[in-house]
């Protein structure tokens, strides 16, 4: 079978992570986000929890600097350090689905790579974050706010390209429309006919 | 004056708040502010504005200070005194030669061979190499740029972590301090003090017989201080180590010739810093000769030579003089002098500890290279106006300037660099983890300086 590799970037609280996991399972992929800190902490001999404490969260430009190429900022460091092995993983010939990490601009280029972004309706998000964080309704919002505000600026300070932006991606999907089975289902197809269109 | 005055003031702040957020390559932001200061400040703020054109013809000359290069006193200091306003050209022919040396260590594969070889030493035991490595990077560090010491040690480091199952992170951390330490101690082992000692006059031995006695009982209680503090997780080894793994030290040698003539080389260029002063060869006549050596013993390998030569430092630091000179030409760092003696009073152990303390602070927090260029001609100033000696506020200054920034992860390029290393290795280092057990050893360290030059010099 061909290489196959997913990326889903995804707004907080719109199950983007499950709808990966999920496509994952279906498509008998691989399925990659915090994880791949485990591996790396193996591969390391270090501390994942303390990877983990840096995933996915933009720079402290204040509290960073960069010498010769080198940058003090965990956080720049770990996201780098995820890349890598992303990129070594596709050297490979691996197939996977993979949620986050700038992977939209990581395979650009990469012939068989779809990038997917999955947002979904305010209230369905703000109802998804209450059921499963157990917050309240203005702490949900709030939540939301603050990880997408993370996440684009993570995002944005390593790519070219703008974080939910649609040009940046292959396809963008509202997951309220057809539910996250239903998106699951949706995205199977899409990239089933990807693959068939490919080989 | 005053347009001039506020042209270079304005100037000197945003290429500090550019150079603090990164937002272009350092050197550009320095030049472009070198190139705004000899306009604004020199043409526009002295000829257009005061109609002075021969002052700003002369403010110019001397900031751009190219004809210095052209007096033999330059190159050979018996000929006679050389200005050191403006552009610190034997600054940057030095560092641009030790650099060029140093790629021809680092191709020969010699400090490699020396950190593997240490090891061996001590037979792979964590505690044994700790200190060593410590001790190792002070010494290095007097010579070479800690930048390049780091970059070497904490990759052995690392390499070693991994075989013999402990954590990097103390050691690295350990090996950064030491390198500011060691930098402190010689002419040329901390770019501020190549700055101080080329724009003031000072050798390398009154370094050495200076700040390097301060950095040697230093030393001895920051190696005891650290061991202390990291024994705990050093011994906290994770696994079994297998012997077999060990590196050959042999095998970091890529050519036995071009590491022995490296070596040479290396000796060569201690003895003629340690010997500047009696042969009142200069340190840049020092740094040109190193580099030509260097690349006639090395022809094959010039290009690479040379293209690893650190350029965007060089650029840096020939913007930063100039923006420098603006406030040196405008008189503003005569008004910074005569504040810090209205502070203290014309106390001189007051103003001794606020070079200290202040140049430590600030160090901790901005690139220390621009603060000391700054403080330079502000200490220059504030001795001739307040009596207390110019070199014991070198010291001061050389000091605080290299010790403060062991402070914080971003005070000083050697913690940059080790953390980088340490956190690529798969161990992020935080400004907590970093600061619990460096900023003590500072505060240490600085209260060793302040104690040693009040007993001494006041």
């Amino acid at each position: 079978m061909k290489q196959l590799i997913i990326s889903i970037g995804r707004e907080y609280g719109s199950g983007g992570h499950e709808i990966g996991r999920k496509l994952a399972a279906k498509l008998g992929l691989e399925f990659y986000d915090r994880n791949l800190l485990d591996e790396i902490a193996h591969i390391k001999n270090s501390d994942a929890e303390l990877l983990k404490k840096y995933d996915e969260v933009p720079k402290k430009r204040f509290f960073s600097r960069t010498v010769r190429g080198y940058s003090n900022s965990p956080e720049e460091n770990v996201a780098e350090l995820q890349f890598a092995l992303l990129k070594q993983k596709a050297a490979d010939d691996d197939s996977f689905v993979i949620v986050g990490r700038c992977t939209d601009e990581i395979f650009k280029g990469f012939a068989n790579y779809v990038s997917i972004f999955i947002t979904a309706d305010e209230e369905e998000k703000v109802k998804r974050v209450v059921e499963c964080r157990k917050k309240t309704e203005k702490d949900a919002r709030k939540t939301i706010e603050r990880h997408d505000k993370t996440r684009r600026a993570y995002h944005d300070h390593f790519c070219k390209s703008k974080w939910g932006l649609a040009s940046s991606y292959d396809l963008c999907i509202n997951s309220s429309v057809l539910g996250i089975d239903g998106t699951v289902d949706f995205l199977a197809e899409y990239v089933q006919k990807f693959r068939n269109d490919n080989n | 004056m005053l347009l001039a005055q506020i042209f270079a003031v304005a100037i000197f702040l945003v290429m500090f708040s550019l150079i603090i957020t990164e937002r272009f390559p350092k050197q550009y932001t320095t030049l472009v502010c070198g190139a705004l200061t000899l306009l604004l400040v020199f043409v526009v703020g002295f000829g257009v504005k005061l109609g002075d054109w021969s002052h700003a013809a002369l403010a110019v000359k001397e900031t751009l200070n190219v004809h210095t290069i052209f007096k033999l006193g330059f190159w050979y200091t018996a000929a006679g005194e050389v200005e050191s306003s403006g552009i610190d050209w034997g600054t940057i022919i030095f560092l641009s030669g030790m650099m060029i040396m140093v790629e021809g260590m680092a191709h020969a594969g010699f400090f490699r061979w020396l950190c593997l070889r240490l090891a061996k030493a001590v037979h792979y035991k964590v505690i044994p190499i700790f200190i060593v490595f410590m001790i190792m990077s002070a010494v290095l560090s007097m010579f070479i740029d800690s930048i390049t010491v780091i970059l070497f040690l904490a990759a052995v480091t690392v390499e070693l972590s991994m075989l013999l199952k402990f954590s990097p992170v103390p050691m690295i951390l350990a090996e950064i301090f030491c390198a500011n330490l060691g930098g402190s101690s010689t002419m040329c082992g901390d770019p501020p003090n190549i700055i101080i000692g080329s724009k003031l006059g000072y050798s390398f031995m009154d370094f050495l017989t200076n700040t390097g006695l301060i950095a040697g009982i230093s030393l001895v209680i920051v190696v005891i201080y650290f061991y202390f503090v990291s024994r705990k997780e050093l011994s906290m080894t994770s696994g079994e180590v297998d012997s077999s793994k060990f590196p050959v030290p042999e095998s970091a040698i890529k050519d036995k010739a071009s590491f022995t003539v490296s070596c040479i080389i290396f000796a060569c260029a201690v003895v003629l810093l340690v010997t500047h002063a009696n042969t009142h060869l200069s340190v840049a006549t020092i740094g040109l000769g190193i580099a030509v050596i260097t690349l006639l013993t090395s022809v094959k390998h010039i290009p690479e030579l040379l293209k690893k030569v650190d350029y965007q430092t060089l650029l840096f630091f020939i913007g930063l003089f100039i923006v420098v000179g603006g406030l040196e030409q405008t008189e503003i760092l005569k008004l910074i002098a005569g504040f810090i003696e209205k502070v203290s009073g014309g106390n001189a152990y007051l103003m001794i500890a606020i070079i200290i303390w202040v140049s430590a602070f600030a160090s901790a927090f901005i690139d220390n290279i621009p603060f000391a260029a700054t403080m330079v001609p502000v200490i220059r100033s504030l001795a001739a106006t307040s009596g207390v000696s110019l070199s014991t506020m070198a010291w001061a200054l050389s000091m605080g300037t290299d010790i403060g920034g062991s402070g914080t992860p971003i005070g000083a390029s050697a913690n940059v660099v080790g953390t980088s290393v340490a956190a690529k290795a798969g161990h992020p280092v935080g400004w907590g983890k970093y600061c619990k057990v460096s900023a003590p050893a500072t505060v240490i360290v600085l209260a060793i300086s302040t104690a040693v030059i009040f007993i001494r010099y006041l």
